[in-house]
């Protein structure tokens, strides 16, 4: 169908001239819409040097549905959910926010972004944004710990 | 009066019938779990059993009919569906609205809604007066044990409920909800915090675990709790006869009303931090479904003006694509224009716009008036 068109176009178009820290990879060749994200900690950040796996997630109404983006990889981050699931709210990707033009390398990285910046004010862990906006160093200290502990390929 | 024969009160099903001699299987499920329960010829002539102090140990001077059955006794999570309230398990619960009973004793009614989320039992003890109001409203004059176990069968009535939402498997009566749905079934869900979440949906309702698995508002615990009440109660009241028998006297009515109100208040209530990041989580997840525009009319859609691609619209670069199917558009191809002048193919923008009725470029609404 058309979704599988336009997502094979962005994906050949993400692993040519892939964006900056980020790099896409089908999770199983034959299904187009699971891809395995590796998203490098942006630098100044307390996930800098660390290696985060996502998940994405693209529905078969894609791109009429916006995709969902999760983090295999442990990470101590006010916008995503300190569970096994790891699902990060990204307000682009609500339904009333989502448009079909938005791409999916937009999405990638508005998430790399916001690794960089946190925005703890539409938080989903909310002690970890109070700690953000209250306590940065205790912050800084607990995301790097996590980085070493969970995001460093041994 | 009430005849004097011996009941038979069936474990299995909580079945009660006339013990019939020679005849110890149950009538109702067959099972042979039975036990046979004595019934005072009299038992109205007992003094109600709600002044401990005054009448200390009216049980004692005849046969009591609970003697050795403390409801409270069982109240673990495996033992709720056993004893005098018949759970959706058991008893007589396999159509709409079963009923037992015989007469003066024990009735057993267990109602239960064809998909099964909704369940009510209730036990009524008659004891020879046919047609009198329910002991539950005049408590005073009755011995309390009828309506104590009215209550228990309620609660064992709830609990099953809930096991049975927690069971797996047990939501699969309902299809798999898109997400879109998803919205429409959050819609019960400020009635399920009201209802305490006994009639709700609990695949409506999606916790974000944010530490971990979150117990799921371990309303059974909730339950037990209240019931831990109950027993403190009872333990009050409770005195060992001479002969050894546990004679469990009634609680306060009053005290047990207002327990049960409490109970009702508790379903509007959160008391943990976690528990209202819960319900707020949900409604923000709620509102983010709820907030998309809604669908454009077909003939809205169709009304729409199409138009070949000419220079002027490929822009500097001398192409364009669709932004939806991000296929490149040729000049001379037709597309479909939105008031805000943004273009698609008519079949990309027919697709998204049969969902909502916003230009998938800038959000205009299509509807050109606005």
């Amino acid at each position: 169908m058309g979704s599988q068109k336009r997502i094979a176009k962005e994906l050949a178009e993400l692993v040519e001239s892939p964006p900056e820290g980020i790099v896409v990879k089908l999770a199983d060749e034959s299904n187009l819409y699971t891809w395995n994200v590796y998203m490098d900690g942006p630098e100044g950040s307390p996930y800098y040097n660390g290696k985060f796996i996502l998940n994405l997630s693209l529905p078969t109404e894609y791109p009429f549905k916006p995709p969902t983006v999760s983090f295999k990889t442990k990470i101590y981050h006010p916008n995503v959910t300190n569970d096994d699931k790891g699902s990060m709210c990204l307000g682009m990707l609500r339904a009333d926010e989502w448009k079909p033009s938005s791409r999916i390398q937009a999405v990638l990285q508005f998430a790399r972004q916001l690794l960089a910046e946190p925005m703890p004010d539409d938080a989903v862990e909310g002690r970890i944004a109070e700690q953000y906006k209250n306590d940065r160093k205790r912050y800084d200290e607990v995301a790097k710990e996590w980085t070493r502990k969970y995001a460093i390929a041994s | 009066m009430a005849d004097a024969g011996d009941r038979m009160f069936c474990h299995a099903c909580g079945g009660v019938w006339l013990h019939n001699a020679g005849d110890m299987t149950c009538p109702h499920c067959e099972s042979d779990f039975t036990e046979i329960i004595e019934i005072p010829p009299d038992p109205d002539a007992d003094p109600p059993p709600d002044r401990p102090p005054s009448a200390p140990a009216p049980a004692r001077a005849r046969p009591n009919p609970w003697a050795d059955h403390n409801p409270w006794a069982h109240q673990e999570d495996d033992d709720l569906d056993h004893g005098w309230g018949s759970g959706t398990g058991t008893g007589t619960a396999t159509g709409n609205g079963n009923g037992n009973g015989n007469g003066n004793g024990f009735t057993h009614r267990t109602y239960r809604s064809p998909d099964g989320r909704f369940t009510f039992s209730t036990t009524t003890y008659t004891h020879g007066f046919p047609r009198r109001t329910p002991p539950s409203q005049r408590p005073v004059n009755d011995p309390l044990m009828p309506m104590v176990q009215g209550l228990d069968s309620i609660f064992n009535g709830l609990a099953s409920t809930y096991r049975q939402q927690n069971a797996p498997g047990s939501t699969s009566s309902q299809p798999p909800t898109p997400d879109r749905d998803r919205g429409r079934t959050l819609g019960s869900f400020e009635f399920d915090i009201e209802a305490d979440g006994r009639t709700g949906r609990q695949e409506g309702l999606h916790p974000r675990d944010a530490d971990g698995p979150q117990p799921m508002n371990s309303p059974l615990r909730t339950l037990s709790d209240i019931l831990e009440l109950f027993r403190s109660d009872f333990g009050t009241n409770t005195q060992v006869g001479a002969d050894g028998v546990r004679v469990v006297t009634g609680p306060n009515p009053l005290a047990m009303l207002s327990t049960l109100l409490n109970f009702e208040r508790h379903g509007d209530a959160v008391y943990s931090q976690e528990e209202l990041d819960r319900v707020i989580s949900q409604l923000i997840e709620q509102n983010a479904n709820r907030g998309a525009p809604p669908p454009a009319p077909a003939t809205a859609i169709q009304s729409l003006p199409k138009k070949k691609v000419d220079a002027e619209m490929l822009g500097s670069e001398g192409r364009a694509e669709c932004s939806i199917c991000m296929d490149t558009v040729d000049l001379g191809t037709e597309v479909t224009m939105l008031p805000c002048k943004h273009w698609f193919h008519y079949h990309c923008i027919e697709l998204w716009l049969n969902q909502h009725n916003t230009c998938p470029h800038c959000r205009r609404s299509i509807d050109a008036s606005q």
